[in-house]
């Protein structure tokens, strides 16, 4: 493979056109890439954009009221611009998501090997009777035990981390080439939690497929992803290697965010908080959009939108008073 | 003397009956849980969904009626209680629920959604109540004049507080705490989580903290209770069980915590298998056929809770054959050093960066 990235996002806008007239600016500017065989972490907090932005490239979002703009290159297509057919081709085959509720995103009514081979039948087409095969081969994959057996269940039948790996299953079932896992583990018990990860972690090896992993949960991020973007209010603040993002951050809300979760190993008195409210994003504030809450600012923060800039290479922060050491050292 | 004490709890849903309303199945969702709590300490009750922790802190409050066993607050039997007594102890003990927007009556203003208990238990006189209800606003960091508003007008952090106010105007001495912050943003979930603390050192408060997040609770508690179906397994102090945690169980629990560190050093124990059925947990150790330690023993035979002398319990036939618990927690290494003194200066706020004459850019004069 070569360098181009799998999935390029350029300058992605999202307004959503409220019934009143509003409207919200949820993604506002975003350029994201992800190469072969990554995984990219998109982090933040409720109503950041992370959800939206992947419900973009999955062609989700309502037409009547979301205005998107920009470009979304997957594998030679603008995702922004082709066809409902082809649209409807890409996904569930290269393109494949996972959603946080495994119980709402499953048809209560089709056994769980019904909606497996569905999928299949749709991008794959063959026999019903291969498609059965192979939907117990990756039930079998998912690690379900007795696939042969499970797979005539229905969804009610079976726990929120059997659930979640039948939904991985039918992510799966066509090979894709880019998989959205919006909140994956967020629903699940911390011992469901580990093997979902193992399973992904194993799974990504296995099929070579890139992944965007989206959570507000920054301990899932260190433990399965290369890359993080970091969002907040529709903007990406800052993007990084794993490892950089978690020992020098160079975002203010980064740094708080980081600083608000409790450590095992570093007893805190008090956490770190982020004080304040995130922006209304009916009118984004004119410069940057982390200033009313940011113990850094200055007063050029709040008169122009700063850049997206590299601090270090690889390393991108929408801050003007990046590097961050400067501050403490 | 302990301010709270539980022995032998037993809870059992009936989950099927006859046609004649014979109870057929139950569901053993408590089944012999002993504790205790003392004042101005925290319990954390850690498990799996289903393992009994929410039922054991509504049983305490005796929200619900247990089966078996016996509660004793500040020496006196809760049980025993007539209904007016019992209405009496709910001054003393309280309940903050996970969601924040079910739990307040979305038709009341925050006014009377805190006026209420006042009134209820006749704690202020009608004239000063409006008074009280603005210092409780204060003391969980909210405007007095929110009062006027409805809880659709607050986020979900705000809610939170709204929650843990209204627990707060009866001067309780006991808070149960059921999952207060899983349903918050990680920033806010820091707020919360500061400001329960801080409350507990300024009021003296006890909290049962039941929690799935492992991380936040060997932050919050003293003590920690881990429950596998409708049983504890372990019970000791929360540096002491995270330093060494006994159960095959609590290791599998405390292995997985995912911790903010790229690459940490952990021995990850994946759990093989599902969780049982507390419709019909397995004979013997109810752990048995998840645990990869298991012998004949444990399928026939329930371990009891045994005491090692310095108050960390362990409920395992193979407590001493086990290997070290060494590195089985993993090690997020605290903050790397640049980002320990970010964390400082973000929390500091813009006095303690402009103090420190760091405000100019580039510019660092050498002042503290």
């Amino acid at each position: 493979m070569s360098a181009s990235p799998l999935i390029e996002i350029k300058d992605l806008r999202i307004r959503f056109h409220g019934d009143d007239g509003r409207i919200t600016y949820a993604v506002d500017g975003v350029d994201l890439s992800v190469a072969n065989g990554a995984t990219l972490g998109l982090v933040g907090e409720s109503g950041c954009g992370k959800s939206v932005t992947s419900l973009a490239i999955m062609g989700l979002l309502p037409k009547q009221s979301a205005e998107i703009s920009g470009a979304i290159r997957f594998d030679g297509f603008d995702l922004l611009k082709t066809s409902d057919q082809t649209l409807r081709d890409l996904r569930g085959n290269r393109l494949a998501m996972i959603f946080q509720e495994p119980m709402t995103s499953l048809n209560p009514s089709f056994t769980i090997g019904d909606q497996i081979v569905e999928t299949i039948l749709r991008h794959r087409g063959g026999s019903r009777r291969s498609a059965r095969e192979r939907a117990i081969d990756l039930l079998r994959r998912v690690h379900i035990p007795s696939p042969e057996r499970r797979i005539d269940e229905y969804p009610h039948k079976l726990s929120g981390g059997m659930r979640q790996r039948v939904m991985i299953a039918m992510a799966l079932a066509c090979d894709p080439r880019l998989l959205i896992a919006d909140e994956p583990t967020t629903a699940l018990d911390v011992t469901l939690q580990a093997q979902i990860l193992e399973l992904m972690r194993e799974l990504k090896a296995a099929s070579g497929a890139a992944i965007i992993l989206i959570t507000h949960d920054l301990g899932v991020v260190a433990e399965v992803c290369d890359e993080v973007a970091v969002m907040y209010a529709g903007e990406i603040v800052e993007r990084a290697p794993v490892d950089e993002l978690f020992s020098a951050p160079q975002h203010p809300y980064t740094v708080g965010l980081l600083g608000s979760i409790p450590r095992l190993d570093h007893r805190a008195e008090q956490l770190a908080t982020i004080e304040g409210m995130v922006p209304n994003m009916a009118q984004p504030p004119a410069g940057c959009r982390f200033a009313a809450r940011c113990p850094f600012v200055l007063d050029a923060c709040t008169k122009a939108p700063p850049p997206l800039v590299e601090v270090s290479p690889g390393h991108l922060s929408r801050c003007i008073r990046a590097p961050l050491e400067r501050l403490v050292s | 003397m302990a301010l709270l004490e539980v022995d032998g709890l037993v809870k059992h849903f009936v989950a099927e009956r006859s046609l004649f309303g014979r109870a057929l199945a139950h569901v053993k969702a408590v089944d012999g849980v002993s504790f205790s709590l003392d004042a101005g300490k925290t319990l954390a009750l850690v498990g799996e969904s289903g393992c009994g922790k929410s039922t054991v802190s509504r049983l305490v409050l005796r929200l619900i009626e247990p089966d078996a066993g016996k509660i004793r607050f500040e020496g006196r039997d809760l049980l025993s209680l007539d209904a007016g007594a019992l209405r009496a102890f709910r001054r003393e003990a309280q309940i903050i629920f996970q969601d924040p927007y079910a739990s307040l009556n979305p038709r009341m203003t925050v006014g009377q959604i805190l006026t209420e208990p006042l009134a209820l238990h006749n704690l202020a006189p009608p004239a000063r109540r409006r008074e009280r209800v603005e210092e409780i606003l204060r003391l969980v960091g909210l405007e007095p004049r929110l009062a006027r508003r409805y809880p659709h007008e607050f986020s979900g952090g705000q809610r939170q507080r709204i929650a843990i106010a209204r627990a707060l105007a009866v001067e309780p001495k006991l808070i149960i705490c059921d999952e207060p912050v899983s349903a918050l943003d990680v920033s806010i979930r820091s707020q919360i989580l500061n400001l329960l603390r801080e409350l507990q050192d300024r009021l003296g408060l006890a909290y049962i903290f039941v929690s799935h997040d492992l991380a936040v609770v060997k932050h919050i508690a003293d003590h920690v209770a881990v429950m596998n179906l409708g049983q504890i397994v372990e019970t000791a102090a929360a540096d002491a069980l995270f330093a060494a945690p006994n159960h095959p169980y609590s290791r599998a629990l405390l292995s997985a915590i995912p911790v903010p560190k790229p690459r940490a050093k952990r021995s990850r124990i994946v759990l093989q298998g599902e969780i049982p059925s507390a419709l019909n947990p397995p004979p013997g150790c109810r752990f048995h056929t998840r645990c990869p330690y298991v012998v004949d023993r444990c399928r026939s035979e329930m371990p009891q809770l045994v005491q090692d002398g310095i108050g960390h319990a362990t409920a395992c036939h193979r407590t001493s054959e086990l290997p070290s618990s060494e590195a089985i927690v993993p090690t997020d290494g605290g903050f790397s050093p640049v980002l320990e003194k970010l964390v400082a200066a973000f929390s500091g706020g813009p006095e303690a960066v402009r103090g420190s004459g760091v405000s100019s850019l580039g510019t660092n004069p050498a002042q503290p």
